[in-house]
């Protein structure tokens, strides 16, 4: 009878405390109270879970990778903006036309930039589809919101350009014109692109965190993810080429004030080389724990619970 | 992080301090647990209560399992953190029954 009740534990449990639960019931015979206890422990390990499958565990890590991958990819974004930024003014765009190398370091960070999105969107997206349909079917509202944080920031984001496209920045022209009026709009510009970036990226992680979502899309997305990691690398050696063959081509031009918001050039390449550099190492370490999580875990379809 | 608290686990609160004391003479297994916590506590746990309370010490770091090779029975043995959870729940316990008894003595 004791032996039938402790079938009746959830498969973690029972995993882990089996073999050494029996072999302690086998010392004593079971009295009818110990039978009602046993039965009471079942319901408990039921209701209140102590023991984590070792899938389980492993799904969650892999989720935590991709997660983490998801936020060095901000990360970049956000250096990569202010090196594409930094780079479309004309003597940047003349050095990287008259020069190999600076042009062909360029073309790599678009190319790895580009490569990067489109694998953060592949692994992502069926992410987000299974945590909304998650969502709706426990009738929940709180995920489908945060899902739509990403395109309300980006409202206000594309808003707020428009804002100071149109209307601010030829408002303030009327009655001065200056740099340092045009560095405050760009910098506030870059400050709500950053925040709406971080938002996005936030809501999504709780999106994601709060879901149920079935092993399935998370062992998917971790391919992609290892691949945005791979791109990221291109992105951050192309700046760092870039940078190098800037200097030994055009040392005055990189020694110059051609930096975001007219500060130092160089500067500015590094400021934007080191984030991309922390990026790119916390990306690559998390694809690689979640390349490891993916291949001790057996494929399966259940949910996360 | 180590979650100490040894009386936040509700009905498990008890079974759990009889499991830390009865390791905190040395490594035991199930059964010699209960047999133990029954001859120095006088309390019988059930099997259920026995590892419901194991599972739960296990999870918080506070008691961990040994390497039993070739053997289905499985001893434990105390961690630091719960010889640290164990002692500051005995002198908590002290305390209360210290006022309790001085209580009763000038009632």
């Amino acid at each position: 009878m004791a032996r039938w009740l402790v079938r009746l534990y959830p498969h973690a449990w029972r995993v882990r405390y089996e073999e050494e639960f029996l072999a302690m019931l086998e010392q004593r015979s079971a009295s009818v109270w110990d039978l009602l206890d046993v039965a009471l422990g079942v319901l408990d390990a039921w209701l209140r879970p102590q023991v984590m499958s070792e899938r389980r565990i492993m799904v969650q890590r892999m989720r935590g990778s991709v997660l983490a991958v998801l936020w060095a990819w901000v990360g970049l974004v956000v250096a990569g903006v202010g090196f594409q930024k930094m780079t479309e003014y004309g003597d940047f765009v003349r050095a990287a036309r008259e020069n190999t190398l600076v042009g062909g370091a360029f073309d790599a960070v678009v190319i790895g930039a580009v490569a990067a999105m489109v694998a953060i969107c592949v692994g992502g997206a069926p992410i987000a589809f299974a945590a909304a349909r998650s969502a709706l079917a426990e009738g929940r509202r709180d995920v489908p919101l945060l899902l739509c944080l990403p395109v309300l920031s980006l409202a206000i984001f594309v808003g707020y350009t428009l804002l100071i496209v149109r209307v601010i920045d030829p408002a303030l022209e009327r009655f001065a014109s200056g740099e340092a009026t045009d560095v405050t709009l760009l910098l506030s510009l870059a400050v709500v692109f950053v925040l709406a970036a971080v938002a996005s990226v936030g809501a999504v992680s709780a999106a994601i965190r709060r879901s149920e979502i079935a092993a399935l899309p998370i062992r998917f997305a971790i391919y992609p993810s290892a691949v945005a990691a791979v791109a990221m690398l291109v992105v951050l050696v192309g700046a760092v080429v870039w940078g190098l063959a800037l200097r030994a081509q055009a040392p005055a031009l990189f020694a110059g004030d051609e930096g975001i918001a007219s500060a130092s050039t160089s500067g500015t390449w590094m400021v934007i080389v080191t984030v991309m550099a922390v990026s790119t190492a916390v990306a690559i370490v998390a694809a690689i724990r979640g390349l490891r999580a993916r291949s001790l875990q057996r494929p399966a379809g259940r949910p996360l619970s | 992080m180590v979650d100490d608290g040894v009386s936040k686990l509700g009905r498990f609160s008890d079974p759990a301090l009889f499991v830390l004391v009865s390791l905190a003479e040395g490594e035991k297994h199930g059964y010699a647990m209960m047999e133990d916590i029954e001859r120095t506590c006088g309390t019988r746990l059930g099997p259920g209560t026995l590892y419901g309370a194991l599972s739960r010490l296990e999870k918080r770091g506070l008691v961990e399992p040994l390497v039993a090779s070739g053997q289905r029975r499985r001893p434990y043995r105390i961690t630091a953190p719960g010889a640290s959870a164990l002692e500051k729940r005995l002198r908590e316990l002290e305390g209360f029954a210290r006022a309790g008894l001085g209580r009763l003595a000038t009632a």
